[in-house]
């Protein structure tokens, strides 16, 4: 009975594949599941990062099996697979985008490359490197002028050459001047994300086109057979000068008829490009950076998970519907349709290896990974339709099938789980401390006996009070004291004493404490039994004190008695030409370890 | 090939040209853009897959020789996470020296400088990123607000905050605008900036039980208790686990004794807030609302332990430490009281009463007086002096102080029913003693009296509770805005 079930994934998925050696380094992002062969057996894509720079492969794996293997140029940035023609067999192309290209790959073979558009040069830079080349220019010039202009309109709106030879020494500069000035000047920009939209049908073999995210913050459409440029969207406003870079894309509709791109973008911020527009729309300004993010496919809503470990959902129009706190940090996000119970609900991978699934902002199940989930995917993958795919962050691939008796408790309505909760700590009990039976004997006795107890702790209380004020009294008449009182002079004294003897070092240090006036003319005097000890200097001359400054005093004593006994050595601050000391204080010296 | 050929002069041909060195090439080396990794940065981070995310910025600084603007910035905001804002302030300083019109970077620069407490150079440089910034942006003007209110200038925080609000509609800017009115005093203008607020945000987040308690508090404060209670029944609705709510909630329930609601708001507040010292005062407040005298020590002292120097709990464990006769430790949370707040007519009262118990008639009067003197108009003093004038054989005296009672009971006409009857039973009991003022029969008359007196003295006790309740707990509100900064 789906009520009665608890969050358990046993029930509802089947372990179909478990690879811990599979050493893939991927996202989302670079996952497809796509009918490679047109015969129904859907092969995973999936590729791998590598070491994040070398090693970069395009993978396939067929049912449990590795099936092939491509090497790629540059570190992917995302892989979707797509109709791009009608011909029969329909065999889709799977598209890498890396760097500034996207490869096309169809049957697994190199199909196409369409590189982004160029970006415009500053036609001052420009200028600078055509001088360079017709050698009208110093190198140190060029240097120091694109450094000016690098200042007028920041670094990144240079071209990449620029920006290489800015961070050159000056000696490399001329060879790569040399190396690089015949050819033409380039700016290229990067892709960011991509993604597909169908292009005039909603059948699952339809035509798509690719939706390309670019790093100076453009949405280009592109036609899927002449990879021309459809639509080219800004994300942010002309006269805004930071460039909004979408992090992540989502788009549904139809290009032909209505689409929705919705861009989670670096700033924070969600935009929205529709059909007509060459402007995105800020939709939401977010509270945090975005990590993942699903557009449902039938009214456009929008989940997404932040870094501050919320899942937000978002309506098409950008109102937010509801949040959810994750117990921790998100990692990635994926929809599973579940067509048999008209839902869909969406898996939340989390950092510590937990895969939440939610139903709108009720939580219907949990899978536990034995590590982080990197990159998760769900769809049909071999002949079984229901598969999710995931790849931890230590590279091992898990395939789950969900059951086709899998039935989700999706009851529960939002406001259900709002009530549950204070009902479970309505239950906890309130933890009061206990009392002891001593304790009631105690408060007994006391209220037998108040008045005497109070009368007793009184009396001892001023008694305690009295001692107090005689000794400070007696302190202060033998000056006794190691910090001065008002009239005498405003000094602070503390004293160490170093070494395990007989040798000790004597350190005093004195500290003028007033505010503003100066002290002089003091003297330290050490009063000690000359049977016990002998000292290198019994009287030290105290410079002028500045307020504030602490000033250390030091002098060696040595215990020169045969018997392993202590005495006290008596530090009086004095005052030439008064007998009083100023101040004093009693060093109870250490035994001296005779042993030593 | 001019310089070229310097190249080679020195007899070493340098590295970079020995793969190619007769080739003109048609195609030109391969340069990687520098931007060409952002987004992995961009996905590592917000995965706080920190580690990895510090190799590949490593990696990229090294490629680009530190001129890399966004692995800086992502530097910058991972130093900051970890607490190491000094070396996040340098990266973000790199960026701003990358691009100079950034206003990003500028507002990154100026955060890294707010959260070091350098508040005026933060406020430079967010003035500095006004003016960069071509379109006005709620983010700078929220932070001048908070920047001037760090440096005290609450108009012009309040300046910048309603220029933040009107521009962003945050919730953060309105908590933080409705704060600064609360710190001028003008609870009406918060209560104002909160609805807008709410209505808002209501639109936007339906989750914000925050803003729903902080308005609930503001209208307890201002003794609207009907609109509090709307307000933190909806912030509950929203979030039933919101402990300020709940605390404030059940501190409405205690006022109006029903105690076992009240406990169990608390009890559920208790899950998130266990070692709040207002929560504990006011369990403990409860069971001795309830006359479960051991229960309330418990609590109290568990609050007192969290919280030692704090006021209303000393003089609640006086008061229930009063209710248990323990007059010797009513004696010492009192006096600890009145030295903390030494301006408190109801403490003196209590001490007064206490130490009518602990035998001192002497220091009794004193506190009696005090009392008095620091609360003028409140009736139950001359009524509770009066007893115990009449106790000590004063009768003349208590005659003043009850004559003084009745003309403060005749200003204030909603007296509880309790001092009024105490007042006649000792009118009448002084009214016999004057008249038989040297009978034999008067000390036989006198002790009845006086053991009645007792009694009476404890109703008065009693009296006070409400007061004493409501004390405590418009405290905890304070607690809470303070556990919110």
């Amino acid at each position: 009975m789906g009520s009665t079930r608890n969050l358990e994934h046993d029930h509802l998925w089947l372990n179909a594949h478990t690879d811990t050696r599979a050493a893939v380094y991927t996202f989302s992002s670079c996952i497809t599941l796509s009918d490679l062969n047109a015969d129904g057996d859907f092969k995973l894509i999936v590729a791998d990062l590598g070491t994040g720079s070398t090693n970069v492969k395009l993978k396939v794996y067929r049912g449990t099996s590795l099936h092939s293997e491509t090497a790629l140029l540059d570190v992917p940035t995302g892989v979707t697979s797509f109709y791009m023609d009608l011909s029969e067999p329909r065999i889709p192309a799977v598209a890498v985008a890396s760097g500034s290209n996207i490869y096309i790959y169809k049957n697994m073979r190199p199909y196409f490359k369409f590189s982004l558009p160029a970006l415009d040069v500053n036609p001052l830079e420009r200028d600078l490197w055509m001088q360079i080349r017709d050698e009208h220019l110093e190198i140190n010039v060029l240097v120091e002028l694109l450094n000016n202009l690098r200042i007028e309109i920041g670094h990144s709106q240079l071209s990449t050459r620029s920006q290489h030879i800015l961070s050159l020494d000056a000696s490399e500069a001329a060879s790569f001047v040399q190396q690089h000035s015949k050819f033409p000047l380039k700016r290229q920009t990067i892709v960011t994300c991509i993604t597909t939209l169908k292009k005039a049908l909603t059948e699952e073999k339809a035509v798509s086109c690719l939706v390309v995210g670019t790093e100076c913050g453009e949405v280009l459409v592109l036609d899927p057979e002449a990879f021309t440029i459809l639509e080219k969207i800004k994300l942010c406003a002309q006269d805004n000068t930071i460039v909004v870079v979408p992090a992540i894309l989502a788009a549904c509709g139809l290009h032909a008829v209505e689409f929705r791109i919705v861009a989670a973008c670096r700033d924070g911020s969600l935009r929205l490009a529709r059909r007509g527009w060459t402007e995105a729309k800020l939709l939401v300004q977010l509270p945090a950076q975005p990590v993942a993010m699903t557009v449902s496919a039938e009214n456009a809503a929008i989940t997404i998970a932040l870094m501050n470990q919320t899942l937000q959902c978002f309506s098409k129009k950008g109102k937010l519907q509801w949040i959810v706190t994750l117990p921790a940090a998100a990692c990635s996000i994926c929809q599973i349709p579940l067509p048999h119970q008209s839902a869909t609900i969406i898996a939340v991978s989390l950092t510590g290896g937990l895969l939440q699934l939610y139903n709108g902002r009720q939580m219907v199940d949990v899978i536990k990974a034995p590590q982080t989930v990197s990159g998760v995917v769900f769809g049909r993958f071999g002949q079984e339709e229901n598969a999710l795919i995931m790849f931890t962050v230590d590279g091992s691939l898990m395939v789950k099938i969900l059951k086709r008796t899998a039935h989700f408790n999706l009851q529960g309505s939002a406001s259900n789980t709002v009530s549950v909760a204070p009902g479970t700590a309505q239950q906890v009990k309130l933890q009061i401390p206990k009392k002891t039976r001593l304790f009631l004997d105690q408060t007994m006795r006391e209220r037998d006996n108040c008045i005497m107890m109070h009368r007793t702790f009184q009396r001892d209380l001023f008694q305690l009070r009295v001692d107090v004020a005689r000794a400070c009294v007696r302190a202060l008449q033998s000056c006794n004291n190691p910090v001065s009182l008002e009239g005498a002079e405003p000094v602070k004294l503390s004293a160490q004493v170093l070494g395990l003897g007989p040798l000790f070092k004597m350190v005093i240090s004195l500290q003028n404490i007033s505010a503003s006036s100066l002290v002089q003319g003091l003297g330290i005097l050490f009063h000690f039994d000359d049977k016990m000890y002998s000292m290198e200097k019994p009287y030290l001359h105290v410079p002028m004190l500045i307020p504030g400054q602490e000033y250390p005093f030091e002098t060696m004593i040595r215990n020169i008695s045969e018997l392993a006994l202590s005495d006290q050595v008596r530090v009086l601050v004095v005052r030439d030409g008064q007998s009083q000391p100023v101040l004093a204080a009693i060093i109870n010296m250490p035994v001296c370890d005779l042993l030593v | 090939m001019e310089t070229s050929r310097s190249e080679y002069s020195n007899g070493i041909p340098s590295r970079k040209l020995i793969p190619k060195p007769n080739e003109p090439s048609a195609k030109e080396p391969e340069l990687q853009t520098v931007e060409s990794r952002n987004w992995l940065l961009h996905r590592h981070f917000t995965r706080k897959e920190f580690g990895i995310c510090k190799i590949l910025i490593q990696e990229e600084l090294e490629r680009t020789r530190g001129k890399h603007e966004y692995a800086n910035y992502i530097q910058g905001l991972i130093l900051r996470q970890e607490g190491k804002i000094q070396e996040s302030l340098d990266c973000f300083q790199m960026c701003h020296s990358l691009d100079l019109k950034n206003v990003d970077y500028i507002k990154q620069v100026a955060r890294s400088l707010f959260l070091m407490g350098l508040h005026s150079l933060a406020l430079e440089a967010y003035l500095e990123a006004q003016q960069a910034s071509k379109v006005p942006d709620w983010d700078i003007y929220h932070n001048l607000g908070e920047c001037w209110i760090c440096l005290g200038d609450y108009t012009k925080a309040k300046e910048s905050l309603r220029q933040a609000v009107q521009l962003g509609h945050h919730e953060h800017s309105y908590v933080a605008l409705a704060d600064t009115y609360k710190m001028e005093g003008e609870i009406q203008a918060a209560i104002d900036i909160y609805k807008a607020a709410l209505e808002i945000t209501f639109r936007a987040a339906p989750d914000s039980a925050q803003l729903a308690t902080s308005l609930g508090l503001l209208y307890l404060q201002e003794g609207k208790y009907q609109h509090a209670l709307e307000k933190l029944g909806g912030a509950l609705a929203r979030d039933p686990q919101c402990a300020r709510a709940l605390l404030a909630a059940g501190a409405m329930m205690q006022n109006h004794s029903d105690y076992d609601v009240a406990l169990s708001k608390y009890k559920i507040a208790a899950q998130s807030w266990p070692e709040s010292p207002a929560l504990w005062n006011n369990v403990g407040m409860c069971f001795y609302g309830k006359k479960k005298y051991v229960a309330a020590l418990s609590c109290l002292k568990r609050a007192h332990y969290l919280s030692a120097l704090d006021w209303d709990i000393l003089f609640n464990l006086g008061l229930v430490h009063m209710a248990t006769q323990q007059y010797a430790s009513a004696f010492h949370f009192l006096s600890a009281a009145t030295n903390l707040r030494p301006a408190h007519a109801g403490t003196f009262l209590l001490l007064a009463i206490t130490l009518r118990h602990l035998d001192d008639p002497d220091n009794a009067a004193e506190a009696f007086k005090q009392a008095g003197l620091l609360s003028p108009m409140d009736a139950s003093i001359p009524l509770n002096y009066a007893v115990f004038l009449e106790s000590q054989g004063d009768l003349d005296g208590a005659a003043l102080q009850l004559e003084r009672f009745q003309e403060l009971a005749q200003m204030s006409p909603r007296l509880s029913s309790e001092l009024v009857q105490t007042a006649t039973q000792l009118s009448k009991v002084l009214n016999r003693r004057l008249m038989s003022s040297n009978g034999s029969k008067v000390e036989g008359v006198d002790g009845n009296d006086k053991s009645n007196m007792a009694i009476e003295v404890e109703a008065q006790v009693r009296v006070r509770n409400p007061p004493v309740d409501s004390s405590p707990e418009s405290l905890p509100r304070n607690h809470m805005a303070d556990d919110e900064v």
